[in-house]
């Protein structure tokens, strides 16, 4: 019995030192632009959540709208109280899959482009959409990197007609998460 | 001077104040809330119990607000590449913790401090994801 139990217990520790881990971080940051020649529109988040399996490929961002920073305390205000609605809806969300999952080893270290497709939840508004970006494995660091755009209109943001030429249409998103293994 | 004239002057001083005030608001930078007095004094552990039992009424109460929170570093974390600091706080909770993620010139002062440190962190509440999120972070005084 004691030899079984044993045996058993090597099986599940060996199993488990080669099963893939959950990498996550709580201070990844996510940014955006949205200005045009006119002016300059940039807002950073530094505490955006990013958990992803390495096993199934399921990834998630969260950021709290609330959480991103500004240089101009009215452009604040107005991306929150008009454009973001984030008394609203205080999320947004991006839900889904690394596509090429096969194409990545993160058991070596090195520079692999990803591909991940899934679901955008911006203000109410669900979207799917596609991305690619650059995962970097450094034992048990993992380094999402990708920068893609976002189609406002897409997401029922609306721009008032004054300002139209001052924001632009598209805002172009930059994600930058460092994930370590959850223990 | 003529009457009409005093009326235009005035009208051009009105003008302008109003032009000076437009680009002060315009240009003015969010607050630095190093310097903002709190809205609330609560521990890591009641403000995450707020959150869990009822978000919404959480955020009414707690979106947007100073609030210097008091409690355990259970971890600090200073992003290799970007240089952000950030402190999580224990909360008791073992699915929800306060993170606090820190002005980029405070990360000096949170380099030192061990897991365990008691500690009391300003910051600004931006709601809850699986923790409840603190920025524009400092150690309060």
């Amino acid at each position: 019995m004691k030899k079984i139990i044993l045996i058993a217990t090597a099986c599940i520790l060996i199993n488990s030192s080669f099963a893939q881990k959950i990498y996550f971080t709580r201070s990844g940051t996510i940014s955006f632009k949205a200005g045009t020649a006119l002016e300059d529109i940039d807002a950073v988040n530094k505490s955006a959540t990013c958990v992803f399996d390495a096993a199934s490929g399921n990834i998630q961002f969260l950021i709290l709208v609330k959480g991103f920073e500004f240089k101009s305390a009215l452009l604040m205000e107005h991306f929150n109280e008009n454009y973001m609605e984030s008394n609203k809806y205080p999320k947004a969300v991006f839900t889904g899959k690394i596509t090429n999952l096969d194409k990545i080893n993160f058991q070596k270290d090195g520079t692999y482009q990803a591909t991940v497709k899934g679901t955008m939840d911006i203000h109410g508004v669900k979207k799917e959409m596609e991305a690619i970006g650059t995962i970097k494995v450094s034992g048990e660091n993992v380094l999402i990197n990708a920068d893609f755009a976002v189609a406002m209109a897409d997401y029922n943001i609306e721009i008032p007609s004054v300002v139209k030429d001052k924001i632009a249409k598209t805002a172009k998103i930059t994600v930058n998460c460092n994930n370590t293994i959850k223990k | 001077m003529k009457n009409w004239k005093k009326v235009l002057l005035a009208l051009i001083v009105l003008g302008a104040a109003a032009a000076g005030y437009g680009y002060y608001m315009y240009n003015k930078k969010p607050a630095d809330i190093r310097t903002v007095a709190a809205n609330f004094e609560i521990s890591a552990a009641a403000l995450v119990a707020d959150y869990t039992k009822d978000e919404t009424a959480a955020n009414l109460k707690y979106l947007d607000k100073v609030i210097d929170v008091k409690g355990k570093v259970a971890e600090v974390k200073i992003d290799s590449t970007t240089g952000q600091a950030t402190v999580i706080l224990d909360s008791g909770d073992p699915m929800a913790a306060v993170t606090c993620s820190f002005y980029n010139d405070e990360a000096a002062s949170i380099k030192m401090l061990a897991p365990g440190t008691e500690v009391v962190i300003k910051g600004k509440c931006t709601g809850k994801l699986m923790d409840v999120v603190l920025n524009k972070c400092s150690i309060a005084k």
